[in-house]
């Protein structure tokens, strides 16, 4: 579904991650990790199609990304209701005069059901948790009706029991819905027993591999040194 | 009071008023959503300042460039002539100035300030310009200190028509610039002209300001465009609701600021910014009563 060769991607002419051979599949469930400022968000938007790749190629035989941004990205200052936060997620299929349709309503409904809290459907975007908004932002991306979800750090800032919930609930999608989930993270102990594979991002590249072999302790050695595996541990 | 013999007197100065009232401050929700509020302020400070240069350099103008073959007594004379001049220089003020802001730099950080300074120096400008302006001294103090003005049936169809094409095309694409006002990242990923819509939201506010600034002065633009979406903010519990309940302050502040204008004989522009201020009552209450007195 996504396939990138040898990519480069970076801001002007300095490459932060090269010689990125990456495949995106149906069903992969997949953390990218790495240290801050190992450009962990660079390859995320330069999959997303957001940043052009400096060299070689990236190719998407999908209509559309499902993108789940950083909750803190969005200003609370809007009044959006979470129905209208999710609705968002269908303006891609819209255009001019077009309203919402009725079919991406119940759409809507039913992807706030699946996150758990179409109960609160109602009420002001702004007024809900770090992690209720989190789950609605994951509905107003199952409303693209992509076959993947991108994730850039849902679980930042949320206390455990919701970083777990987030996990459960991508999991839930990624079995169920078939669906290719990738996500940022910095929860390397957290994510040990939630993805399939890790993508490491460290020192100008990328390696990918099954989470057991890259989230061991001599992997994180030979990547990091000590630095990493202290800081999985935390 | 006599209602009739002011709308005998002033109908197509209300009509532009509560038109105003309308389309003002949709775009005014538009500009605090966005955080850019201030940009209410100083574009219309913008637009009058073009309307002093305009006056300032009519007598050069008249004898260099030309309007339509008028001496400078002819054009005094041609209010639809003159109008439709200084209307010209308050666009090109405005757009001038919002481009200007745009271009002068991206740095988030210093935007407040930035709108703040180029206010304060375009007030200056227009008092300045004004006090060297040969001609149509007393039309610019009446525009400034918000006084109801004489709008005749060719004003009135410019502003109705600027207005009609902002509403239509607000409606059009509200959709889209709200999205990629909120969330413009997530506009890239769906394919949508985000740099286009960018742009369509700054040709319409500077449509809105220029056009209104002439007929219903740069204070009744400050109070329509600010105060009534940012009471309706306070009440709001969706976008659709915010950008109903805008309208309908703004519809409100300007018929109660006409009729407080007409009772006490204030001028129009400080009598609807009054009327507006008393708006943001409900929505503080509100907000108050939301999340508690102790905050």
């Amino acid at each position: 579904m996504i396939r990138l060769r040898g990519a480069a991607f970076g801001y002007g002419n300095d490459p932060v991650v090269s010689g990125v051979d990456l495949d995106v599949s149906p069903g992969d469930f997949v953390g990218i990790l790495g240290p801050n400022g190992s450009g962990k968000t660079t390859l995320f938007r330069g999959m997303l199609g957001l940043l052009a790749p400096m060299r070689g190629t990236v190719e998407r035989d999908v209509a559309a990304v499902g993108y789940v941004p950083q909750r803190e990205a969005l200003d609370p200052v809007y009044p959006l209701s979470v129905e209208e936060v999710c609705h968002l997620g269908a303006y891609g299929r819209l255009s001019g005069l077009r309203r919402v349709s009725a079919a991406d309503r119940e759409l809507a409904v039913r992807a706030l059901a699946r996150v758990r809290i179409e109960h609160r459907r109602r009420e002001l975007f702004s007024s809900l948790s770090g992690g209720q908004r989190q789950r609605v932002l994951i509905a107003r991306a199952l409303m693209m009706r992509s076959p993947v979800l991108l994730l850039d750090e849902p679980t930042t800032g949320v206390d455990q029991p919701t970083q777990r919930l987030i996990h459960d609930l991508l999991a839930e999608l990624n079995r169920d819905e078939n669906l290719a989930v990738l996500f940022v993270s910095h929860e390397l102990a957290l994510l040990r027993d939630v993805v399939k594979d890790v993508v490491w991002v460290a020192n100008g590249s990328v390696e990918r591999g099954e989470a057991e072999r890259m989230l061991a302790s001599e992997k994180l050695e030979q990547l990091f040194g000590g630095f990493a595996s202290s800081e999985g541990k935390g | 009071m006599d209602l009739s013999l002011y709308w005998e007197l002033f109908h197509f100065a209300i009509l532009a008023a509560l038109l105003a009232g309308v389309v003002c401050p949709l775009m005014g929700a538009f500009l605090l959503v966005r955080r850019t509020g201030f940009y209410g302020v100083t574009l219309p400070q913008f637009a009058a300042c073009g309307v002093a240069c305009g006056y300032a350099v009519l007598p050069w103008w008249l004898a260099n460039v030309g309007l339509g073959g008028l001496d400078l007594e002819a054009a005094l004379e041609s209010p639809h002539a003159l109008r439709n001049y200084v209307l010209a220089w308050g666009a090109l003020f405005t757009f001038g100035g919002l481009l200007g802001l745009v271009l002068l730099g991206a740095r988030k950080e210093t935007e407040t300030g930035r709108v703040a300074a180029a206010f304060a120096i375009a007030a200056a400008v227009t008092v300045l310009l004004a006090q060297k302006a040969p001609t149509g001294r007393e039309f610019i103090e009446q525009l400034l200190r918000g006084e109801i003005l004489t709008v005749d049936s060719h004003e009135f169809e410019t502003i109705a028509a600027v207005y009609a094409v902002v509403l239509v095309l607000l409606w059009l694409f509200h959709r889209d610039l709200l999205l990629v006002s909120f969330d413009r990242e997530f506009a890239l990923v769906l394919g949508k002209r985000v740099k286009a819509f960018e742009a369509l939201l700054m040709i319409l506010t500077g449509l809105t300001v220029s056009a209104g600034v002439l007929i219903v002065g740069p204070i009744v633009l400050f109070g329509l465009l600010v105060i009534p979406p940012l009471a309706a903010r306070g009440l709001a519990r969706s976008m659709v609701s915010f950008f109903v309940l805008s309208a309908a302050f703004g519809v409100v502040a300007a018929a109660g600021g006409l009729v407080a204008s007409f009772a006490l004989d204030w001028p129009l522009g400080p009598s609807l910014c009054a009327v507006a201020a008393l708006e943001l009552v409900p929505g503080w209450a509100f907000g108050r009563l939301r999340h508690g007195w102790s905050t």
